[in-house]
Order: structure tokens, then sequence, then C-alpha cells
């Protein structure tokens, strides 16, 4: 099921991994993030090596803002080291958690169109060689784009290969936000290009959790296994699926999810101690109250598209 | 599109799709090992198995894969397998490199090379900096 999703949204599948393992199978965080920096690797490139034969990714632009994810990577990586060992792990809890609840942002403010509007090609489209195109097969035509704003999805970026290394996530919502709305990259070819780099991101920082042991080999290799099963399956849905229902599927889970981790990290640092069922309906309670509000919100803009 | 960029789609696609496999098959044949023998390296398999373990990844240097191979350890099929994953995004970065220089783009080969240097860096010179 991690697999599936991870895939069609260009996350890898760890930001629903990582609270899977912890919360319902028990599994100690670093563990978990050590397992599910691995098979973010492994979906990435299960997923990425479709992408790439169908030449929807960009493997230029992909290499180009791996610069500043592996130097986040590393920077991440590190810091996670440092809280482990004063015992602070509830701040990864918390962190993920935001991180999650974070994510859907994007979500709320975009209008879901499949092309990006077009802008100006400014100094970094031509020096970085950011123009590109690919054949959509459910629109049946090619697609051409040139990406703008190199130098800020090259800030963001950092900021995504930080939290992969600290939350042994792929950030491809980070990612994402680097590529759809800095660059003005089309959907198609930003989630499959984030695919592609999140792998090189999370090898940066799997190295580095190889050597402090939060890799243990026997769920890593189980989750690696399960998830490309997944992720496999999920390559192929992605063609045929339109961007607006990603959105929907995506949103319900991760909003459940992320409340559940902030509210278990709380917990853990004896800031609001509660029960576990509690904390579940609490989750549940504001995931449904925000697939509203936002349901209601697209309503509200379908009506007034109608009625201009 | 020109042909050098249809060239790169392909070995990525290919070198992806190779790494996972492989890295996947020694895995399994490792968890089926693991079941057979009962326990690797003088570790039992509920140890190894059970979520709370000590016995993690820093006992396993990846230095001993060979020897460990040879001695049929099941843990060093799976270790192994995970270094291969690991290798595999690297590998393809290093090929874009190749062909960045074959098409005599100097900026991209730059920018290879800086992404390749970052991720030799957290693998052999962080772990040794950690551990003084």
């Amino acid at each position: 099921m991690a697999g599936i999703l991870g895939s069609l949204t260009g996350l890898g599948g760890a930001t629903v991994l990582v609270p899977l393992l912890t919360l319902f199978y028990g599994i100690p965080i670093y563990f978990a993030t050590g397992a599910s920096l691995i098979s973010t690797i492994a979906t990435s490139a299960g997923s990425a090596s479709g992408y790439t034969k169908h030449k929807i990714a960009n493997i230029k632009i992909g290499v180009g803002l791996e610069i500043a994810t592996t130097a986040g990577a590393i920077v991440g990586s590190l810091t996670i080291v440092a809280v482990h060992e004063a015992h602070a792990s509830w701040i990864i809890y918390v962190l993920f958690g935001i991180v999650l609840l974070g994510s859907l942002i994007p979500t709320i403010q975009r209008s879901s169109s499949e092309e990006p509007l077009k802008r100006k090609p400014d100094w970094s489209t031509k020096l970085f060689q950011l123009a590109g195109e690919y054949y959509d097969t459910k629109l049946k035509k090619k697609i051409s784009y040139e990406g703008v704003r190199w130098w800020l999805a090259e800030i963001i970026m950092f900021f995504a290969g930080v939290i992969s290394g600290l939350l042994g996530i792929g950030s491809g919502a980070l990612k994402v936000l680097g590529m759809d709305w800095a660059m003005n990259l089309p959907m198609k070819v930003t989630t499959t290009t984030s695919n592609f780099m999140i792998g090189i991101t999370a090898a940066t920082g799997s190295s580095i959790y190889w050597y402090e042991g939060y890799i243990q080999l026997f769920i890593a290799g189980a989750t690696a296994i399960g998830v490309v099963i997944g992720a496999y399956i999920g390559s192929r849905l992605l063609l045929k699926i339109t961007n607006k229902n990603i959105r929907w599927i995506f949103f319900s889970i991760l909003s459940f999810l992320g409340v559940e981790m902030l509210l278990e990290g709380l917990d853990k640092a004896k800031v609001l101690v509660i029960a576990t069922y509690i904390e579940e309906i609490i989750s549940i309670v504001v995931a449904i109250g925000m697939i509203s509000g936002l349901y209601l919100k697209t309503k509200r803009g379908e009506n007034a598209a109608k009625a201009a | 599109m020109p042909p050098k960029q249809r060239d790169i789609d392909s070995i990525t696609s290919l070198i992806l799709r190779v790494g996972v496999l492989s890295s996947l098959s020694l895995i399994i044949v490792g968890v089926i090992l693991l079941f057979i023998d009962g326990k690797a390296d003088g570790v039992s398999i509920s140890q190894i198995a059970s979520f709370h373990s000590s016995f993690n990844s820093s006992y396993l240097n990846p230095t001993h894969i060979i020897q460990g191979l040879i001695a049929v350890d099941p843990l060093y099929f799976i270790t192994l397998g995970l270094w291969v994953l690991i290798f595999t995004p690297i590998t393809v970065v290093f090929t874009s490199m190749v062909t960045f220089v074959t098409s005599g783009n100097r900026l991209y080969i730059a920018m290879s090379l800086i992404v390749l240097f970052n991720l030799f860096f957290a693998m052999l010179a962080i772990p040794s900096i950690i551990h003084t």
C-alpha cells in the first residue's frame, strides 16, 4: 500500500511508511527511519526506471538539483545522530507530524491544472538548460516546458535534503514544491523527476545511517521488498490517472498520519499525555475536518468557475 | 529530442531496473538462508528479527562482505543487497556524468562531480569523523 501511494505522489512511500512502522508495529523510530530510507531508494529506483524510460522525468534538471539535496542530506543525517545521542527522539515525531501536515499546504493552495501557466524564461533557463518536453498519454499530445528560477529551487532542495536525512524520507513534497512552484515545471515532470532524485538523496543519508546502526537488516530488507512490489504497480497507474485524483488520496491519508505523529511526539515529550485510542480519534476527526474543508473549497472554486 | 538525451534515459532506466532487481534477489536469498540456518554470524534469528534488537547495521562492516559471502552467511547476502541498492542511484549519477562528458556539457560535468563528491563524502569521510 505504502508503495502504491508513495509512487503516485512522488513521495517515495516513506512518509506513510514511518508512521505505520512506529505507530502500528511499535518499531523504534531510528529503525523505522532507517528501513524507510532504504525502501525510499528502492521505490525511487523502481518507479523512476519506468518514468525515465517513458522520458517524462528530466534527468538533467534532477542531477543539477541534487547538488543541494545531497548536501542537505548530509546535514540532516548528522543532526539526527546528535538528536539520538541526546535521547530526544520525540523531536523526530513532532517534526515528522509537522512535515506531513506542511506537505498538504501546496495541495490546498494550488488549483489542479495539468499544465502550468506560461512564464517568461529567465537567465537560469538558458544557462542551466532547463527546457524540455514529454508526451502525455492521457492528453495525447506533446507538452513542452521551460523551467525558471533555478536558484530558488536549489535553496528549497537543500531543505528537502535536510528533511530527508533527518526523517528518513525522500521529502518528495518539498522537491515537488521546488520544481512545481519555483521552477514552474509541469506536475508530471515534477513528480517523476523528484522520484528519480529521491534515490540519490536517500543514498547519501543511508550510508551515514548504516554506520550509525540505524538500519535493522531484517526490517529494512522486508520493507524494501514490500515497497518495491507496491511501487511497481503504482508506476503503471500514474501514467493513466489524472493529477486531480492523486491529490485526493494523498491528502486524506497524510492528514491523518500527520496529526497522529504530532500527538505521539508530544506524548513522548510528556507535554501532552493521552491514551492511544484518544490520539487516533482526534487524528480521524481532524483529518475528516480538513478533507471536508478542502472539498468545500474545491466545490466553491468549481462553482465560481462555472458562474464566470 | 536530441539522440543523446534519449540514450541517457534508456541507460538510466536499465541501470535502475537491474540495480533494484539484483539487490532484491540478494535480500530474498539472504532471508531464505536465514530461515534455513536459523542463525547468522553467531546471532540467533529471533535476535535478528526482533524489533528492539540491539543487533543492527553498525555491527556489519561492508568490507567483510566478501568473506561473509564465501562463508554463505545470510546476513552478508542481505548486507550486499542493501549496498547494491545504495549504489544504484550513485551509478546513475555516474553514467549521466559520462553522457555529459560525451556531449561536452562542461557545466553539467562539474555539477554531477559535485553530487558524486557529496555522496562519497557521506560514505567515506563522515563515518570516520563521527567515530573519532
